[in-house]
C-alpha cells in the first residue's frame, strides 16, 4: 500500500495462468497428460501444482501486489474444484463458463452436497508458506497478504443439477434454491476453517448473480451462512472480511443492489459497462470496492493515466477512500506474458495516482 | 423456406437433404502427419498430399453413404478460428491459454487491420467439388465468432471488430460464389454467448451475405438459443444448423410458441458420445421435429462437426442420418 494512497490496494482477482510458452512453465500440462498416461505420479503432479503456485505468487509480488492469490493454479474449473471435493456430488460433462471459451464440468448432485474434508484451507496454507518464503520487497514488509478464493453458493448451484434417480432424495436438490443452501452450509464451514488457519481476507466470487438477476432472491439468501460463519468467526477474536466479487456481466443496473450486500468489500467488473465508473464516481459507496478496471478477457494494455483519473474521481466516494484495483476478473483467460503485463500495469496505475511528485494528483 | 432458392440455384434436392456440419475424424495417417509436420519431419508438400487423399477419402464416403450435401471434412484444418487467423493479415498468434482442464490453445490477437489476402479455402472446395457431382457446401468460420474467439487490441470495440472482419469473410464468399459453389455455411457458434450482441452477429451477417447469390446456412450450438429466439431468425442466412440432440430437442418447444421461419439442419445423432443411436430413436427425432416444422423445411444431419468422433463411428453417425432421411422420403 502506498503512503500517498493509503487506501488504494492492489489485489488479484483469483486465478493466474498455469502455464506459459517456455519450457520451464509447461512443466504442470506435461505432468498431468504424463499422469494420465501412467509414467507418473500423484506426487509428482502435487509437486509441479506446487512449482507453478509459487512462480504465480513471486509474479504477483514482483509486479508489486498488496493482496496475492494462489493463481488457483490447482482449480480444474471454478466450479468442479470446490463441488468436486464435496459429498454426494459427481462430476460431469462439459460446459461453456458464461461468454468465455473455457469450459467447466458440471456437478451432478446425488444428494445433499456435505463437506467432509477442506476444501481449499491446505492450498491457502501453502501460498502463505510460499509467500513467505520469497524476499519481502522494499517497504512491503507485513503488508503483504495471501487471499483464499472460493466460488459462492449461487454460482455453483446455478451450474450444478440434480441428478435424477427417482428415488426421493436426490429430487430434492432439483430446486436451485435448495441446491444453493447445500453448498452455502458447506461453504460456511470453509469459512469457518480458513479463518481459523489466519485468513483475513476471502474472496467470494458471484458471477451467476449478476447474469441471472430473476434468481437475487435466492442468491441473497444464500448468502446468509457465509456471513453468520464471518461474523461467528470475528466473536471468536478472528479478523475477518469477506470479499463478494461479481464479474463476467454488466453490473451496472444492480450495482445499488450489490453495495448494500452484507460482505465487507464489494468486486466489480467495470469493464462490461463504461458508464459502471460514472456510476461509483456519482453515486458513491458505502462500503469498500474491488475495482475491476484492468481488462482480464483482452489483450490490449489500457493507458494508466485513464485508469489513475478514474480512480481518482472514485475514491474519495468510496467509504473510508479504501478500494482494492485489480483485474475485471482472473487472468487465467489471458496469455502469461500478457497476463503479467496486465499486473504490471495495476502498479503504473497507481504511480500515475500518485502523480510526479509523489503525492495523490 | 427457401426450396425456391435452391430451384433457383439449380439445386435438385430431395425432401428432408442430409448433410453435415462440416469436421470429420482425420484418418490417422494424417493425424500422424500432422504432428510430424510440426516438428518438420515431413514437407508442407508432403503433408497436404495426405490432405488431398483424405478429402478424397470422405467425400467418397458420404456418396456411398448416400449424403446429399457433402463437405469436404476440413482435413486441413485444426482449429475453425486459428485456421482463418493464421492467413488473414491482422492477426498475430497469442500465447497459451486453457480451454478446459489440461487443454490450451494459441488464441489468435487482432494487431492490426484485418485483411483478406485473397482466397484461403477455395483451392480445397474446388478440389473437393472435383470429386463429386453432388454440390459441396464451402466452410467458413463467421465474423462474430472470430472477433469473439480472439483478443483485439486493434478495433475500438467489439462491433468494430466484428464487422471489420465481416468485409473480409465477404470477399471469402464472393469467391467461392465465383468458383461455383452454390452453399456457403458461415459457422456462428458463439452466436448466443452474448445474447444482448445479437443486434452484432445479425449486422456482420448481413453485410457478410447481402446481395450475394448462393444458399446460406449457419451452423450454431452449444448455446442458450432461448435468449436469442426468435430475433436470430434475423440473421442473413437461409437454414440454421442446430443441435437438437444434445439439448433433447427442447429447442422444439422454443418453436412452438413462436415459429420457426427459415430451413434447419436439424441435429439428430449426438456428436460427443460413442454411443450410437438406435435408428428408431432417430426417426422419432424427425418424426418429432414434424410435429412443429414442415417437411420443406427440414434438412437433417449430426449435430455438430464429427471431428471427434473415430472414423467408424463418424460414418456410422451419418449412415443413421441418412437412413433416417429415408425413411420419411419414402
Amino acid at each position: 500500500m502506498s503512503a500517498a494512497a493509503p487506501g488504494l490496494y492492489l489485489s488479484s482477482t483469483g486465478s493466474y495462468p498455469r502455464i506459459g510458452d517456455s519450457p520451464e512453465l509447461q512443466v504442470l500440462r506435461k505432468t498431468i497428460a504424463a499422469l494420465d498416461r501412467g509414467e507418473r505420479t500423484t506426487a509428482d503432479l502435487l509437486d509441479a501444482e506446487n512449482e507453478m503456485t509459487r512462480r504465480a505468487i513471486a509474479e504477483q509480488v514482483k509486479a508489486g501486489l498488496d493482496v496475492i492469490t494462489d493463481g488457483q493454479i490447482r482449480w480444474y474449473d471454478p466450479i468442479s474444484h470446490l463441488a468436486g471435493k464435496l459429498e454426494n456430488v459427481k462430476i460431469g460433462g462439459l460446459l461453456r463458463f458464461f461468454d468465455t471459451n473455457c469450459y467447466f464440468r458440471q456437478p451432478v448432485l446425488t444428494g445433499k452436497p456435505v463437506r467432509r474434508d477442506p476444501l481449499v484451507v491446505n492450498e491457502y496454507s501453502f501460498a502463505r508458506n510460499a509467500l513467505g518464503h520469497l524476499p519481502t520487497p522494499k517497504g512491503k514488509a507485513g503488508k503483504l497478504s495471501i487471499k483464499p478464493v472460493l466460488t459462492g453458493p449461487y454460482t455453483l448451484a446455478k451450474f450444478s443439477h440434480a441428478e435424477q434417480t427417482g428415488n426421493g432424495e436426490p429430487e430434492s436438490f432439483a430446486s436451485l434454491e435448495t441446491r444453493a443452501m447445500a453448498y452455502a452450509e458447506a461453504l460456511a464451514a470453509e469459512i469457518g476453517a480458513l479463518a481459523e488457519y489466519g485468513a483475513e481476507l476471502i474472496q467470494v466470487d458471484e458471477p451467476a448473480a449478476v447474469k441471472f438477476p430473476a434468481d437475487w432472491a435466492i442468491f441473497e439468501t444464500s448468502l446468509a451462512p457465509l456471513i453468520e460463519a464471518r461474523d461467528k468467526a470475528r466473536e471468536g477474536g478472528r479478523k475477518i472480511e469477506i470479499a463478494l466479487y461479481f464479474y463476467f456481466h454488466d453490473c451496472t443496473p444492480l450495482y445499488e443492489k450489490l453495495v448494500k450486500l452484507p460482505a465487507d468489500i464489494i468486486g466489480l467488473d467495470c469493464t462490461y459497462n463504461p458508464k459502471l465508473a460514472d456510476l461509483i464516481a456519482s453515486a458513491g459507496s458505502p462500503k469498500p470496492l474491488g475495482l475491476g478496471l484492468v481488462d482480464a478477457r483482452n489483450t490490449r494494455l489500457e493507458d494508466p493515466e485513464v485508469l489513475a483519473w478514474q480512480i481518482d474521481r472514485m475514491l474519495s466516494k468510496i467509504d473510508g477512500g479504501r478500494a482494492y484495483l485489480g483485474p475485471s476478473s482472473g487472468l487465467e483467460y489471458l496469455p502469461r506474458d500478457r497476463a503479467f503485463a496486465k499486473l504490471e500495469l495495476l502498479g503504473k496505475v497507481r504511480a500515475a495516482l500518485m502523480g510526479p511528485k509523489g503525492s495523490v494528483k | 423456406m427457401s426450396r425456391e432458392k435452391l430451384k433457383s440455384l439449380g439445386l435438385k434436392l430431395p425432401l428432408f437433404p442430409t448433410t453435415s456440419v462440416g469436421s470429420f475424424p482425420k484418418p490417422d495417417y494424417l493425424a500422424k502427419a500432422r504432428a510430424e509436420f510440426s516438428k518438420g519431419k515431413i514437407t508442407a508438400d508432403e503433408l497436404r498430399e495426405l490432405e488431398r487423399k483424405a478429402t478424397k477419402f470422405w467425400i467418397e464416403t458420404q456418396e456411398k453413404l448416400g449424403v446429399d450435401v457433402l463437405v469436404d471434412g476440413e482435413m486441413y484444418r485444426g482449429d475453425m478460428v486459428a485456421y482463418f487467423a493464421e492467413r488473414f493479415p491482422g492477426f498475430t498468434e497469442g500465447g497459451l491459454v486453457r480451454s478446459y482442464g489440461n487443454r490450451y490453445y494459441h488464441k489468435p490477437i487482432i494487431t492490426g487491420e484485418v485483411e483478406w489476402p485473397g482466397p484461403v479455402t477455395v483451392d480445397w472446395w474446388k478440389y473437393a467439388q472435383s470429386l463429386t457431382k453432388k454440390p459441396v457446401k464451402g466452410m467458413l468460420t463467421g465474423a462474430y465468432t472470430i472477433m469473439d474467439w480472439s483478443f483485439n487490441e486493434h478495433y475500438a470495440d467489439r462491433r468494430a471488430t466484428a464487422m471489420a472482419l465481416a468485409g473480409v469473410i465477404r470477399k471469402e464468399v464472393e469467391a467461392l460464389i465465383a468458383a461455383g459453389c452454390k452453399i456457403v455455411q458461415i459457422d456462428e457458434p458463439a452466436l448466443s454467448v452474448r445474447p444482448e450482441e445479437l443486434p452484432i452477429a445479425i449486422e456482420a451477417m448481413e453485410a457478410t451475405t447481402k446481395g450475394l447469390d448462393a444458399y446460406f446456412i449457419t451452423h450454431a450450438c452449444y448455446g442458450a438459443f432461448e435468449q436469442i429466439y426468435p430475433g436470430m431468425l434475423d440473421l442473413a442466412v437461409d437454414n440454421f444448423d442446430l443441435e437438437m440432440s444434445n439439448n433433447e430437442l427442447g429447442l422444439l418447444e422454443v418453436f412452438r410458441r413462436q415459429p420457426f421461419t427459415k430451413d434447419i439442419s436439424f441435429g439428430v445423432v449426438d456428436v460427443h458420445s460413442h454411443t450410437m443411436e438406435k435408428e428408431d430413436a432417430v426417426r422419432q427425432r424427425v418424426e418429432q421435429a414434424l410435429t412443429i416444422l414442415s417437411k420443406d423445411q427440414i434438412w437433417v444431419d449430426p449435430d455438430c462437426g464429427l471431428k471427434t468422433r473415430t472414423v467408424e463411428e463418424a460414418i456410422e453417425k451419418l449412415r443413421l442420418c441418412v437412413a433416417a432421411a429415408e425413411a420419411f422420403r419414402n
